[in-house]
């Protein structure tokens, strides 16, 4: 309560959402949602699935038709906006189910990642930024889209994320279906993305290496929040153990 | 005997490369936005009565009359499509919409050539008259150029899809559209665009094949069939599929009309395109699903 008082004041919230409700033709999946992400940080939303997670993170990159509700971002309201225009502002979405361009290289992949028009002037820096990252792509820079491991093509739909040159980045389970030594690496690389200065939204289902680098945690059910508060809170909560960790 | 078939396979490469240009434009919005589109016949008729109004303003070179018709039939195309698919896309089913609005269209567009323009057929000038021999066959400048402007039109075609940003966003839709969406490619964009672009495919053609065989209000449908079953026999959304199937089809509407009478190439082309679909449902290069 202070803390979002103090943010009000001093203008550090980056993402502030309040009353989102969102459907699916007629099915009302996100009722009255209200959050807020702080500038720098990492915050993770868990929940079971299809109770809106994925719902909710596309909700705020334009990519659900029905919204109703506030979304401002960085003081801007952007609830309802064409999803070209909310990218170009600085908000990526990251796939669960990766969204590539299955007959497009590693590389056209990457620069269609720049479409937009605030990140064409960075993308020479910024892929050189994403081979860094990950130096495994800069290899395969030549090969179909559609002829990579589950693996490579999630690391590759976090590249073409951070091509976009996004300030905020909202990321779909990035460790679904992924190995737990390849998790643990999608950890790494979050970490380092925030560390480069990206605010990040996360949703998973719980992952352990994920959870713990949240700075913040909520928690969604059946379309709504059900918890919020930092990850030590989410660990004395009985509720929150019953039902991802099965104590 | 071997000169005959030689002007028949010259005869099927050229018609071929003119079908090559019209389909990789129908395969184009099929591949992009998953609809139909039932007046591309109709568009073809439209480049020539477009050609055939510029003609009549006196205009009389040919590269004038391209450089006219090309924006011409891009903003005709960019207009009919926002005027009458774009809002169909909002609403569930809309690929099946597309298809009826099309139709419809299709029907619309044919009275009223038929209306403004005549029943009877219009000619347009030949591009270039004269002939080269080479021993004993004769080329007509017409037919190389006719040849040479389609496969033109398609490599600039290609080049343009291949390196270019809207290029490579229009085959990003057409390879996944909600990836499109979240790289922030502006979609309605691209569909429109399309299918402006494609009209100006057809129409290009449709002033090529003119001066061979005459502006008809009711001309179109035959090329609509034509360029449907290249579509289909080639792999729907497959531009390769479609090139390879063009001049498959131009060089077997040689051979049969020449061996058997013209009668039979319609009905060797439906014996062709069933077959194949029948143990290929998805056509020579399509994909499932």
């Amino acid at each position: 309560m202070i803390q979002g008082l103090l943010n009000a004041i001093w203008g550090m919230l980056m993402i502030k959402i309040e009353n989102l409700n969102a459907y699916y033709d007629d099915f009302h999946v996100l009722k009255n949602v209200s959050m807020s992400v702080e500038e720098g940080q990492i915050v993770v939303m868990l929940g079971p699935n299809g109770h809106g997670k994925s719902t909710f993170l596309k909700s705020i990159c334009g990519l659900v038709s029905k919204v109703k509700g506030s979304i401002m971002f960085n003081g801007t309201q952007i609830s309802g906006l064409a999803a070209e225009k909310i990218v170009n502002m600085g908000i990526t979405y990251i796939a669960e189910n990766r969204e590539l361009f299955p007959e497009m290289t590693v590389l056209e992949n990457l620069k269609m990642g720049a479409y937009s028009k605030s990140a064409r002037t960075h993308e020479k820096k910024n892929l050189e930024k994403v081979f860094e990252l990950f130096p495994r792509l800069k290899n395969r820079v030549n090969q179909m889209a559609s002829t990579m491991s589950g693996g490579e093509a999630r690391m590759l739909a976090i590249a073409r994320g951070l091509m976009s040159n996004a300030r905020f980045l909202a990321v779909d389970e990035p460790s679904l279906g992924l190995q737990p030594n390849l998790r643990d690496e999608v950890a790494r690389i979050i970490k380092e993305i925030n560390i480069a200065g990206i605010t990040v939204l996360l949703v998973e289902q719980n992952i352990p290496q994920i959870t713990e680098l949240a700075d913040q945690l909520y928690v969604l059910e059946e379309g709504q929040i059900t918890f919020e508060g930092s990850k030590d809170e989410a660990l004395g909560n009985d509720h929150l153990k019953e039902i991802f960790l099965g104590m | 005997m071997l000169v005959e078939i030689i002007d028949v396979i010259i005869s099927g490469m050229i018609n071929g490369s003119v079908y090559a240009l019209m389909a990789v434009g129908l395969t184009l919005i099929y591949g992009v936005s998953k609809a139909f589109n039932f007046a591309y016949g109709s568009f073809y008729s439209m480049g020539g009565y477009v050609a055939f109004m510029i003609f009549g303003a006196h205009i009389n070179n040919y590269i004038l009359v391209f450089c006219l018709a090309a924006p011409i039939l891009f903003l005709l195309g960019y207009l009919i499509e926002k005027a009458l698919v774009a809002p169909l896309r909002k609403r569930d089913d809309w690929e099946i919409k597309v298809m009826m609005i099309t139709l419809g269209l299709a029907l619309f567009l044919d009275n009223s050539y038929q209306v403004i323009f005549g029943a009877r057929m219009k000619s347009l000038p030949t591009i270039l008259e004269g002939s080269i021999e080479l021993g004993d066959f004769i080329l007509s400048y017409q037919d190389i150029i006719i040849f040479i402007f389609s496969i033109g039109g398609i490599l600039a075609f290609r080049w343009f899809l291949n390196n270019t940003r809207t290029g490579m966003s229009v085959r990003a839709v057409a390879q996944n559209p909600a990836g499109a969406q979240i790289v922030g490619i502006p979609k309605e964009f691209v569909f429109s665009a399309t299918f402006a672009i494609s009209t100006v495919m057809v129409g290009m053609g449709g002033i090529l094949l003119a001066q061979k065989y005459f502006v008809t209000p009711m001309g179109g449908w035959d090329i609509l069939v034509k360029s449907w079953v290249i579509t289909a026999f080639g792999g729907m959304g497959s531009i390769k599929g479609s090139l390879y199937a063009a001049f498959i089809v131009g060089m077997l509407e040689a051979f049969v009309g020449w061996h058997f009478g013209m009668n039979w190439t319609l009905i060797a082309l439906f014996a062709v395109l069933l077959t194949t679909l029948a143990i290929r449902p998805q056509g020579l290069m399509g994909k499932w699903g």
